[in-house]
């Protein structure tokens, strides 16, 4: 069969799951629209519309700033212009793996904080959760609307060399990046005119109004309209951009800790024309800066008092506070068995073997096969912390052993998994770099929802497999197939 | 509206306008020191635009490209148009979802031109013209893109507040200046370049050449500046404007505060308002505009306190 130049000349890596190139070195049917249309383009259109990209991202100030010797630098998050692409099985597979885990993890959730069943069961240790440090006391017993914790997560999948989807991570805090996914398809808008509806890609808009829904439906007072605001750190904060898109989309309210006062244990912003009650907070800021007089005591960031009002019921926080010990890495070993437990299912989604150095044996294991382990720490996030074990100095490892040492229960390791590659457009040619996925899910009073898309990312660097931005990594437009 | 939102407003409509006035003063002072065949000084520009003391101004005030590097990409000049489009944009960032994408882009844009840093080396050696040319453009670029896109609502009412209330105090300000150099230097009286150069750089050469058919007198540029109408730049225009986009923030929660300001604003319309050129002449030039820039900067202060003081 005849494939085009740029596919040609295509290397895969061995012993990688490759999205585009498949078995008998053909490329997969649900790339091949792709391809025949880039093989088109000469390496000098495509360049054009790299740039074009970038000039995009620019304009429409898309950027984070990174502060050095006291002045702003502009930068964009890099983008790759090749879409990752997923099969409709694949998607429903994906999808009704998220679906299960987050409602067993929903449930952990509304159990951990009242009446704790799955520590007398036996089924968690309770140093598990008791030792985790965002599982918040002040969440005990404390009634959340429609019983709803995780409003808004992302699941970090990844894909080992035969293709099967792993959970690496579930994000139930604050994820982010969701941004990315909506404008990186209006990018592909741009730099493809006619390439989405031919391959028949399902549309990402309707996140916003997904997510407007949700939140309107959470409202504690039965008004016609309520207020809803997005609560965010400022315009210092890297995500900010997403928090301006969102507000935007969704036509609500961005505020800063500043603009939001509480009184008799209600929520109310400063407007020019006095006081407005609050009855929804989308809040982007950590729970440890949410309310200085309950959290850090030193936090500018957050609003004196909101604890008060969100457990009067008084006002509606999303995501619930106290998540993150849901998230915790060490806790993330047990969810297998809370869908067990709590759905009496088998797990859909696999997750990727864990082992807990707070425990001996475990630990031993870990420092002996420390050349194909990840060492991460449990509450570490952005790819920072990370030891990879394959790509380490001896150094570097006798350094990590002691950190871990001092204090194991911060630590986990997993075995090092391939994660799957796809093709990326690099100096006038394809070459494939390694991807993850993050889906974003909507839990709302009728249920979960997860816009057919997501955010890929993509290490850039080639060999590398972190995705993270802050480690060199870029982000893809995510296509699900109809 | 949040009162941090309506600061932002009024904030960044007040750079923006800022910008606009600095631009064109700078590039019809540049157009001028061409046009010379004495030493031209950018002593009074430099000293009230850039505020800086006479020691400084003096190092800086024959030296043109020195001048314009350090009012337009002046990194430790407050007022360069690199650190005013930076603040109007910080400004404009934390309201992002109030102003249009339009608009944002429009101001991104603005941003990276004067960011660029072969804006820098161009305006040590092209001509300055030319450049300070494609900056004015941006700024008409917002306007306009403010005209079209904006929603005529509380927000655009805390812009124009901002905008109106900057301009008089530019016009209060280059008057001022101009006319403050003749007390030393009184051959200017007589100078008609020098008065060219002041209507040109406010943008109302036209206009004066079709209102006064007897060439160039320090009375009537006074009275076009300051009492003219129809002229976009003159003060009693600007002070209407503020009172009229004012007035329109009035609503039942707020009736004290609202009365306190309507009050200032008023008394200051009149006492524009109600003047002549001859009494002004009477009153002494600069106690008039000093008297005028004190009431400008109250009403500035003033919704501070009573529209923002919560932010």
């Amino acid at each position: 069969m005849e494939e085009s130049a740029y596919f040609n000349k295509y290397n895969p890596i061995n012993g990688v799951w490759d999205e585009m190139y498949g078995e008998n070195s053909n490329v997969r049917d649900h790339y091949r629209k792709v391809i025949d249309y880039i093989s088109r383009e000469s390496a000098d259109d495509l360049n054009k519309k790299e740039d074009l990209a970038k000039r995009l991202f620019m304009s429409q100030g898309i950027t984070f700033t990174v502060y050095n010797s006291g002045e702003g630098i502009e930068k964009i998050f890099p983008f790759d212009i090749i879409p990752r692409i997923i099969t409709a099985q694949e998607w429903a597979f994906v999808e009704r793996g998220i679906k299960q885990r987050l409602t067993a993890l929903n449930l952990f959730l509304k159990d951990v904080y009242s009446n704790q069943f799955i520590i007398k069961d036996g089924i968690i240790p309770i140093e598990v959760i008791y030792s985790c440090p965002h599982f918040l006391r002040e969440m005990y017993n404390l009634q959340v609307p429609h019983d709803i914790y995780i409003h808004i997560s992302g699941i970090d999948l990844i894909r080992d060399y035969d293709g099967t989807f792993y959970v690496l991570e579930d994000n139930l805090r604050t994820p982010s990046g969701v941004s990315y996914m909506l404008e990186n398809r209006e990018i592909t808008k741009r730099l493809f005119p006619d390439l989405l509806p031919q391959c028949g890609v399902r549309s990402v808009t309707e996140y916003p109004s997904i997510l407007y829904k949700n939140l309107l439906a959470l409202s504690p007072r039965q008004i016609h309209n309520p207020t809803i605001v997005l609560l965010s750190p400022g315009i210092y904060n890297s995500a900010y951009f997403e928090h301006t898109t969102l507000a935007r989309l969704m036509g609500v309210e961005l505020v800063e800790g500043r603009d939001l006062v509480v009184n008799n244990h209600k929520v109310y912003m400063k407007t020019t024309t006095g006081l407005q009650q609050v009855d929804v907070i989308y809040r982007r800021v950590d729970d440890d800066y949410l309310d200085p007089l309950v959290f850090n005591p030193s936090s500018m960031l957050g609003v004196a008092g909101i604890m008060g009002a969100y457990r009067k019921g008084n006002v509606a926080i999303v995501n619930a506070i106290g998540n993150g010990v849901a998230d915790d890495k060490a806790v993330y070993a047990y969810v297998p068995d809370m869908i067990k437990y709590y759905l009496n299912e088998e797990p859909i989604l696999k997750n990727v073997p864990t082992y807990q150095l707070g425990n001996r044996d475990e630990r031993e294991h870990v420092f002996g096969n420390i050349n194909k382990m990840v060492v991460k720490r449990t509450n570490g996030s952005g790819g920072y912390g990370m030891l990879m074990g394959h790509a380490s100095t001896e150094q570097e490892i006798e350094d990590y052993k002691q950190e871990i040492i001092k204090n194991p229960r911060d630590f986990i390791a997993q075995p090092t998994i391939n994660l799957s590659a796809a093709p990326c457009y690099m100096q006038g040619e394809l070459t494939p770099r390694r991807i993850d996925l993050r889906p974003y899910a909507l839990f709302g009073p009728s249920g979960i929802e997860i816009v057919p898309g997501g955010l890929t990312r993509v290490a850039l660097k080639e060999g590398s497999l972190v995705v993270n931005s802050s480690q060199g990594g870029g982000s893809k437009d995510t296509w699900v197939l109809a | 509206m949040l009162s941090r939102v309506a600061a932002s407003f009024y904030w960044l409509s007040r750079y923006i306008e800022r910008s606009d006035g600095i631009l064109r003063m700078l590039k019809i002072n540049y157009a001028s020191s061409q046009d010379t065949i004495q030493e031209f000084t950018w002593e009074p520009v430099v000293r009230i635009f850039a505020g800086l003391d006479d020691e400084e101004a003096q190092t800086l005030e024959n030296d043109t490209r020195a001048v314009l590097k350090y009012m337009v990409t002046g990194k430790t000049n407050p007022n360069s148009i690199l650190n005013i489009i930076t603040h109007a944009r910080e400004n404009a960032r934390s309201v992002q979802e109030h102003i249009t994408k339009d608009l944002w882009q429009c101001l991104n844009e603005y941003y990276h031109a004067v960011k660029d840093s072969r804006l820098e080396r161009a305006l040590q050696r092209e001509d300055p013209i030319g450049i300070l040319d494609v900056l004015i453009k941006q700024v008409m670029l917002y306007y306009g893109t403010v005209e079209i896109t904006m929603e005529r609502g509380e927000g655009r009412s805390f812009m124009n507040i901002g905008k109106y209330l900057e301009r008089a105090i530019q016009s209060v300000d280059i008057l001022d200046m101009k006319f403050v150099s003749i007390n030393d230097n009184p051959d200017l009286l007589t100078d008609t370049s020098y008065w060219k150069h002041l209507l040109l750089s406010l943008g109302g050469y036209e206009l004066y050449l079709k209102t006064y058919r007897e060439g160039f007198e320090a009375e009537n540029v006074l009275e076009q500046v300051v009492l003219n109408n129809d002229f976009p730049r003159s003060v009693i225009y600007s002070v209407n404007n503020i009172q009229r986009y004012f007035d329109r923030l009035k609503n039942d929660n707020n009736l004290e505060n609202f009365r306190e300001m309507s009050f200032q604003i008023g008394r200051l319309q009149s006492r524009i308002k109600y003047n002549s050129v001859r009494s002004i002449r009477q009153e002494g030039l600069h106690t008039f505009l000093t008297q005028i820039r004190g009431e400008l900067y109250g009403i500035g202060n003033a919704m501070n306190e009573y529209y923002f003081a919560n932010s």
